[in-house]
């Protein structure tokens, strides 16, 4: 690293909400990390220069997945993405973060990056947020002053933006046991086979008589439509996608080129999640 | 700060300075070069090493996070003079041009192999989407680890030569 920090970690949850909550009334800038994989390479390019950078890895009771029948599917802070998939509750119950966790990166960096990280991320390419958006979940946000329940929908705020404050981490993501069972599909277009960042992505959500999409990389935060009704045609959830997106021209693609593969996919998941 | 870090077997017990990164500790601390820099930010996977038993980017984790842990990097696969059978099978199938993603591979087919002994050719693709070569176009890396695993269906590009 070109720039230089102190590293700390934390063995408590109290400990580790104890010592932001310190460094953010001294004004010091202490940055939480998990996977590292974003922080890391942020720190690098001199996009983020924290005094302290506060590991929550060596905390174990962030490290517990758990399924409940009432409570639904409970996924702790440091859960890495290769967990998840080893999840067998995941794969079955919850098909649609499944299918859209093992396209995210490659395997060694899902060995490292964490399905919160990439939610606290924030990037409007998150393979597990438009899953998630689907799903409704939502996160258990705590400072040492309390914690709060927030959905995703409401947490990202914008390209790389959340509602969290420098005191609060974000210890749990919770779906609910309402989605558990739901059939799900995930398109990602990519610029090559191997691993990459997808230049638009779509994640379709089916259970009983209710029908939701997600689409990433197509506007500042991945979109939701929801309230779709089996046997609604096709080109009606298109256009309602077409006006829920607002896509850019980048380096990777074009808008043009995102809202046709938006119509591809929408159209293709249709059809494929029965 | 003090870490402690056993590396192919051997105990290490260092002072690092808390913003190094594991791949700089190990190839400039403990001067085990085998194990490569590229992009140093987590595309490449020349710094591919095994930690704890899963296959990890060495330049996305800082040195102070694996305090404690077990790495296997390149340097651990020959054994007295005896390359290991993934090594054997690269310089079988030249899987190995300019050599410089091939430390980083030979530790995700390490890691592939172990967690699934005898990958099909789309298991291997996928298992080494991490690591790029910029040489091979991967054909002949695919023929090694197809070896390796017993897996090898069809004759190779250097079966006809």
């Amino acid at each position: 690293m070109v720039q230089e920090f102190k590293y700390v970690a934390p063995a408590t949850l109290d400990e580790l909400l104890r010592f932001l909550s310190e460094k953010a009334e001294q004004g010091e800038r202490a940055i939480v990390i998990n996977g590292g994989t974003d922080l890391l390479v942020s720190i690098r390019a001199g996009l983020a220069a924290p005094d302290y950078v506060v590991d929550m890895k060596k905390i174990p009771d962030l490290h517990e997945i758990r399924f409940d029948a009432t409570d639904g599917l409970s996924i702790g802070a440091t859960v890495t993405i290769n967990e998840l998939l080893e999840s067998e509750v995941v794969e079955k119950q919850y098909s649609v973060l499944y299918a859209g966790a093992k396209t995210l990166a490659d395997h060694q960096l899902r060995n490292r990056a964490t399905v919160t990280g990439n939610l606290v991320t924030a990037s409007p390419c998150g393979d597990t947020t438009s899953p998630l958006l689907t799903l409704k979940a939502a996160l258990v946000i705590r400072s040492a002053s309390g914690s709060r329940k927030m959905l995703i929908s409401e947490f990202i705020t914008g390209v790389k933006k959340t509602a969290l404050k420098p005191d609060e981490i974000v210890e749990k993501i919770i779906i609910p046991a309402a989605s558990a069972g739901a059939a799900g599909g995930y398109k990602k277009l990519k610029r090559i086979k191997g691993h990459d960042l997808g230049l638009v992505m779509v994640a379709m959500y089916k259970k009983g008589d209710e029908i939701r999409f997600s689409i990433g990389s197509a506007a500042p935060r991945p979109v939701l439509l929801e309230g779709i009704k089996p046997g609604t045609p096709v080109a009606t959830v298109q256009k309602m996608a077409q006006d829920a997106i607002s896509p850019i021209d980048d380096v990777r693609a074009s808008a043009e080129y995102r809202r046709a593969m938006v119509d591809t996919y929408v159209a293709q998941l249709m059809e494929e999640v029965k | 700060m003090t870490i402690t870090i056993t590396v192919n077997g051997k105990q290490y017990r260092r002072d690092v300075a808390e913003h190094r990164t594991l791949l700089h500790f190990i190839r400039q601390d403990l001067g085990l070069t085998g194990t490569k820099e590229s992009c140093g930010a987590g595309e490449c996977g020349a710094c591919t090493v095994i930690m704890d038993g899963k296959s990890v980017k060495s330049c996305m984790i800082l040195a102070a996070e694996a305090d404690g842990s077990v790495i296997e990097t390149i340097e651990g696969e020959a054994h007295d003079n005896e390359l290991s059978p993934i090594q054997k099978a690269f310089e079988k199938h030249h899987a190995v041009q300019c050599g410089f993603c091939t430390p980083g591979m030979i530790m995700s087919v390490k890691d592939l192999i172990r967690r699934n002994p005898h990958p099909d050719r789309q298991q291997i693709i996928h298992g080494i989407e991490g690591n790029f070569c910029r040489c091979t176009g991967y054909e002949q890396i695919i023929e090694a680890v197809e070896e390796v695993a017993g897996t090898r269906t069809e004759k190779g590009e250097l079966d006809y030569v």
